[in-house]
């Protein structure tokens, strides 16, 4: 049986209400990809639903997992308290992640979305990504040395100015898209970010993947929990957003 | 030492039974360990046709536990009859079918469709609290209960079980109801009816508005009404609400549960039913006892 207790190395804030947090494990699985999440129990007995965080990055060889998540309630604030040292019951990897199919790929971010993209890097480190990362303001960006670290070109966007180039995300991606030609684009970010993309590069022939978020239960597509709404054949009906995704195709969710 | 319990001629190697609804059709969870472990699984609720569910979200949690509202959302008798139930006889576990209706006749349609399947029990929802047509209207009056639970006994050649809810005015009368009707045994409580705020938006937090709750916070409440269904009934009871340890599965068979179901948990700990069945059969090796002979034993206070 799969030993889900990991150690935790750090867990550090590093943006306003972010935390990062470093886990290694024995169980390293061998073919973890970006997209992917871990379903992190709250180390109390009240909470009885998991926390699913995407997987921000990971270290094979190290046996690292790398967890980027927003503080939001009294569960992620628990998580948020434990230390170096601490175990933390962590059950990954969960989920439908991203492959890139083609060779120019674009990747963007919106706010905490961000924290998904440095894993598709490391999965897939032979593609030729430019990266573009929006967040509200300078305190809230994240993740920007991780990705430059790894080579990659990152395009940083505030709305309003306070670090990077002023303007919203989806605008710039647009625009670099226009001129750059991308064969693939994923995205992950709020609603509000698909909707917009999927006005942008409809009929623009550049296939656009996107991540979803959901309350979830099992986490492991039994509960049926954490559904969102697909296009499949003529109809619409339930997809699982922990089994069947997080990743979808853009056209294929009805938002 | 004995962990077999027996409810209609059908024998338990452990009283730890999964819940319906939080366990799928198993297949998700057999990836964690074997079903075999395990006394038996009730499917996820089945309906004659198809069901959608309620839009999303569908859960919160709660303090001490949460609030779902999926809906029934299931592939229908048949796509379960062709796929799930033919995997399922393969495993060495005994197999209750949950089914679910809005009117009398789905209820009966069902019960006879199911007389096809390997599943070896029924048990009957009339108590979903979150589809308008969830057989909740079967579940609150006796008489309701035990029309229709006669009704699928009258049909159905497997043991029938009724499912009661908690969200009544005496669920003792709704027990012997169940046992008027011909029901092999009755499985309690199924979710209490609650609600969660967002007090920012000063809504509901769960699209359906209403939602049923479980998991640890409910147990006081589902042993009070065990123990009140024991001293009612003749039949075998199988209890449930909040299970979490070896030592919750003690407690309810004490208040007369001859089987329990494990439901929330699984959600907090993909092995939890895995885990109570191994310890639980630990405590009776250590102990030495038959654990038919808990069933009842309840002292109360002078």
């Amino acid at each position: 049986m799969k030993d889900r207790s990991a150690v935790v190395l750090s867990n550090e804030r590093v943006a306003d209400g972010v935390m990062k947090m470093i886990l290694q494990t024995d169980d390293m699985p061998d073919d973890l990809i970006g997209g992917q999440f871990a379903h992190v129990r709250v180390p109390d007995g009240a909470h009885v639903l998991r926390r699913p965080f995407c997987i921000c990055d990971f270290d094979v060889v190290a046996k690292t997992i790398t967890l980027c998540y927003a503080v939001v309630g009294e569960g992620t604030a628990q998580i948020a308290a434990v230390r170096a040292g601490d175990r933390l019951d962590v059950l990954f990897p969960l989920g439908n992640g991203y492959r890139p199919t083609g060779k120019k790929i674009m990747l963007i971010g919106g706010g905490m979305g961000s924290a998904v993209l440095p894993a598709i890097v490391t999965a897939f480190p032979d593609r030729e990504y430019t990266i573009c990362l929006g967040f509200s303001d300078a305190s809230k960006v994240v993740l920007t040395d991780e990705l430059a670290a790894k080579g990659v070109k990152v395009v940083l966007a505030t709305d309003n100015g306070t670090a990077g180039e002023k303007g919203y995300v989806t605008d710039i991606a647009a625009e670099l898209a226009a001129k750059d030609a991308p064969d693939e684009i994923f995205c992950c970010g709020p609603e509000i970010v698909y909707k917009i993309l999927a006005h942008k590069f409809e009929g623009s022939g550049i296939p656009v993947y996107i991540s979803l978020e959901q309350r979830m239960g099992c986490g492991i597509g039994a509960c049926l929990v954490c559904n969102c709404r697909v296009r499949r054949g003529d109809g619409e009906s339930y997809a699982r957003v922990c089994k069947d995704g997080p990743v979808f195709a853009l056209g294929e969710v009805v938002l | 030492m004995n962990t077999c319990v027996e409810i209609a001629g059908i024998k338990f190697k452990n009283p730890i039974v999964t819940a319906s609804g939080t366990f799928g059709f198993g297949e998700e969870y057999s990836h964690f360990y074997p079903l075999s472990a395990l006394g038996g699984i009730c499917t996820k609720g089945l309906t004659i046709r198809p069901k959608q569910g309620n839009p999303p979200p569908r859960a919160t949690e709660t303090y001490g536990g949460m609030l779902n509202a999926v809906g029934l959302q299931n592939p229908g008798v048949e796509h379960f009859l062709a796929t799930d139930d033919k995997r399922l006889a393969d495993e060495d576990v005994v197999v209750i079918a949950n089914v679910a209706g809005s009117t009398l006749d789905d209820y009966i349609a069902i019960g006879e469709r199911i007389n096809d399947a390997h599943a070896q029990m029924v048990e009957l929802n009339i108590s979903c609290p979150n589809v308008k047509e969830g057989g909740m209207a079967f579940g609150v009056l006796p008489s309701s209960v035990e029309k229709v639970t006669a009704a699928v006994v009258n049909v159905c050649k497997k043991p029938v079980i009724t499912k009661l809810s908690p969200n009544v005015a005496n669920i003792a009368d709704n027990a012997r109801a169940a046992e008027a009707g011909g029901a092999a045994a009755v499985s309690l409580i199924n979710t209490l009816s609650g609600m969660a705020v967002n007090y920012k938006t000063r809504r509901p937090v769960l699209a359906n508005n209403n939602g049923g709750l479980s998991g640890p916070c409910v147990k006081p409440v589902a042993l009070k009404m065990v123990w009140d269904c024991y001293n009612a009934v003749k039949i075998p009871i199988i209890g449930l609400g909040g299970i979490t340890s070896y030592t919750d599965v003690l407690e309810f068979m004490i208040c007369g549960a001859r089987a329990v179901q494990v439901g929330t948990a699984n959600f907090t700990v993909p092995t939890a039913a895995y885990d109570i069945a191994r310890d639980l059969t630990d405590y009776v090796a250590r102990q030495d006892m038959d654990i038919n002979d808990l069933v009842g034993t309840l002292i109360l206070n002078g």
